[in-house]
């Protein structure tokens, strides 16, 4: 885990990590969500839809934002203050993702960083992106 | 920069935070008027005017202002 404290970030800084998306983890996130959206756990429903399969929750690809400032950017002294994101393209099981963050904006009064953020798959696809603010914290 | 100039970019910035088309906001508009200025909104506020205004405070001269219309006269001379 990073330890970023407030006076080590620059604008510019930037940090990123992959992770590969696996039947385990929609298990998972239905049994927490109870979101039964036939998109998600119906493949027939899916490619009915237009999709190649069913399609991974957006928030379990965005919970991989939490990871990125809370592992990685600025990692241990991150409080998250709020996050704005939009999806474009969908996610599947099996697609390996690229989770990147940079910092763009420093509020020193308030120790609070802006972080433009977006996460890509294997084709170099977007599939979201996020404007993201955190707290930096004291040690 | 005029001070009206100043005044209705603020403006137009808390009606983007507080998500109201219609907000006015006065001089002496505070933070006891508005029910959604938290302390996190307070943050978005100051984020927001640092970025249209180019301009930067510091936490002492936040402390200091009462209401709107301090808050422009700050940046008034800041941006002078």
């Amino acid at each position: 885990m990073n330890e970023y404290k407030f006076s080590d970030i620059k604008v510019g800084l930037t940090e990123s990590f992959d992770t590969k998306i696996d039947i385990s983890m929609m298990d998972k996130f239905l049994d927490i969500s109870n979101d039964t959206n036939p998109l998600h756990i119906d493949e027939n429903y899916a490619k009915k839809q237009g999709f190649a399969n069913r399609v991974v929750y957006g928030l379990l690809t965005s919970s991989f934002y939490s990871t990125l400032v809370g592992v990685y950017l600025p990692g241990k002294y991150c409080i998250l203050q709020g996050i704005d994101i939009q999806f474009s393209n969908p996610v599947y099981i099996d697609d390996m993702l690229n989770i990147s963050g940079k910092v763009i904006y420093i509020n020193e009064a308030y120790k609070q960083i802006e972080i433009k953020a977006v996460i890509t798959n294997q084709d170099n696809k977007k599939v979201s992106k996020a404007t993201i603010k955190v707290g930096v914290m004291d040690e | 920069m005029t001070r009206e100039k100043v005044f209705n970019g603020v403006q137009g910035i808390f009606r983007d935070i507080f998500d109201e088309d219609d907000l006015m906001i006065s001089d002496t508009t505070s933070s006891d008027e508005i029910e959604d200025w938290d302390s996190l909104n307070h943050i978005n506020l100051v984020s927001a005017i640092e970025k249209e205004f180019e301009i930067r405070f510091s936490l002492g001269e936040l402390m200091t202002l009462k209401d709107v219309g301090a808050m422009v006269d700050l940046m008034l001379e800041k941006i002078k």
